[in-house]
């Protein structure tokens, strides 16, 4: 849901900020958000795609022309809010449909739930980190800060990166890190980061696009 | 084991970071001038038996006698004091050349390390003329902070001085990365030197707590805000506490669990005296504080 809410969030905005290889959930009353580009970019970076129940409705129709290229891996819900031929069509299409009945919780942490089951079952977490810093509203700083504990960090896209090291107060701690140089014109490569413990990631923003 | 220092701090050195510089605070910390008096006191004693030495005060930096700039909080001793050595780290030298203006030569820093990328030609080249040692570090990964007190280690080392403690102006505001820099400094000092590492800025004090012995921290100067806090920003610490309105009862404090912040100090009837704050760690752990430049 996050992840949803950022897309709608910077709906208004002419650049998106990071490019997060993580999930994606439509929900219902969101979709007014969304503009297809963006629900195109998003599930192209998504790993698993999931609708709660109605949803379902509204990436059928926003996804008009072209519904074969944003199939949902599954749709789950009480199925009171998607239509007859909505659910027939991607049932068809062999996208998994979960019945959820349990009326304590709402269709969206019944989706969750399924999400995250799925997230273990593929093994999909790897936390692989990807921050897109090619807004031109980066500053020219950035860090990985261990607050907390040691974390096993592995890097790409930075000036100095981390190849599996422990970053720990006292012993190495990234700061005044940069982005790795590119040929005039080029783009910044995303920067990737894994961790093995939370790593607080810190950068400078300027306020006017360069 | 339990070290038996007892530190009565009177003899400092000094180095300024490359931020925003406190006149306050320069002079002084700066001055040999018999009439300003100052004392950085953290006495750090074993856990079974009271000290005999009386001079538990805590932080602050206060000119006795009224400056021309002004005063800031401070505790003070009947001795005379003025660090014994002053150095600018990099750019630090641009806001001491600023902020002395029309008296620069009153305030020459002994020297001034770094890799020389914020240093402005023309301070460089004033205090250059003015015979200031410049010395350049080029170490990519070390900080210019950790390279000037790794020189001034070895300087107070070669001339033999007798130091108490070393203050640090600057290195908690600006940029995330760099205050977080500056505590990652607090942790090499641990290993580069026996002396205590202050770092002051605005309004807090940071100094990070050695494992493995009892602190004992005087908070009745008149001069301490009204906060203080225990971040255990390296890894979790095994943590017991005496003097603070929160205390920690052999608790671990680590993020994502405990952090002590917007503590305060415990309460104490109308004119007493407040406790000191005691502190044992099994790790390095940050104390950081509140403290005022006016005397209450």
């Amino acid at each position: 849901m996050l992840h949803a809410l950022c897309l709608g969030a910077i709906g208004n905005k002419s650049k998106k900020l990071f490019a997060h290889k993580t999930d994606i959930y439509i929900l219902a009353r969101f979709v007014h958000l969304f503009q297809l580009s963006k629900v195109s970019l998003s599930l192209s970076v998504a790993l698993l795609r999931a609708c709660a129940d109605g949803a379902a409705n509204h990436l059928y129709d926003i996804t008009a022309g072209q519904q074969d290229s944003f199939l949902p891996d599954y749709i789950s819900g009480d199925f009171d809010s998607i239509t007859a031929e909505v659910k027939a069509f991607y049932t068809e299409k062999k996208c998994r449909l979960i019945e959820t009945a349990d009326q304590e919780l709402t269709d969206f942490t019944k989706c969750l739930a399924i999400m995250v089951e799925e997230i273990k079952r593929q093994q999909l977490q790897d936390m692989r980190h990807r921050l897109g810093v090619n807004t031109g509203l980066e500053g020219e700083w950035c860090s990985l800060i261990p607050i907390g504990g040691p974390c096993k960090t592995h890097t790409t896209g930075l000036k100095w990166n981390l190849d599996n090291q422990v970053l720990q107060f006292g012993k190495l701690v990234s700061t005044s890190n940069t982005y790795e140089p590119v040929a005039q014109g080029d783009q910044r490569k995303p920067v990737t980061v894994t961790t093995d413990q939370p790593l607080l990631w810190s950068m400078g923003i300027c306020r006017d696009r360069k | 084991s339990l070290l038996h220092i007892v530190i009565p701090l009177d003899k400092i050195c000094l180095i300024i970071l490359n931020q925003p510089l406190e006149k306050d605070s320069l002079h002084t910390l700066w001055s040999k001038d018999l009439r300003a008096g100052y004392q950085v006191s953290i006495l750090n004693c074993p856990a079974d038996g009271p000290s005999e030495v009386d001079d538990l005060r805590l932080v602050g930096f206060q000119n006795i006698h009224t400056w021309p700039f002004g005063q800031l909080a401070v505790v003070w001793t009947q001795q005379s004091c003025g660090a014994l050595l002053r150095a600018c780290a990099d750019g630090a030298a641009n806001h001491l050349y600023d902020i002395t203006a029309g008296q620069q030569d009153s305030f020459l820093p002994d020297y001034i390390s770094g890799d020389f990328d914020s240093i402005t030609a023309e301070v460089k080249a004033f205090y250059t003329e003015k015979k200031c040692r410049l010395i350049e570090t080029a170490d990519q990964e070390l900080t210019d902070f950790t390279k000037c007190l790794a020189i001034m280690v070895e300087e107070i080392k070669r001339q033999q001085l007798q130091v108490d403690t070393i203050v640090t102006l600057g290195g908690l505001a600006g940029r995330f990365d760099q205050t977080m820099a500056s505590v990652e400094t607090l942790y090499h000092a641990l290993n580069m030197t026996e002396l205590p590492l202050v770092v002051l800025q605005g309004c807090s004090l940071a100094y990070l707590l050695r494992p493995d012995m009892r602190h004992r921290l005087g908070v009745n100067t008149g001069l301490e805000g009204e906060w203080c806090s225990l971040i255990p920003i390296g890894g979790p610490c095994k943590t017991h506490t005496t003097g603070l309105k929160w205390n920690l009862d052999n608790q671990v404090l680590q993020f994502g669990k405990l952090v002590s912040t917007s503590n305060t100090y415990e309460p104490v009837a109308q004119g007493d005296q407040r406790k000191p704050v005691t502190v044992t760690t099994d790790q390095p752990l940050l104390w950081s504080m509140g403290i005022c430049r006016d005397r209450k």
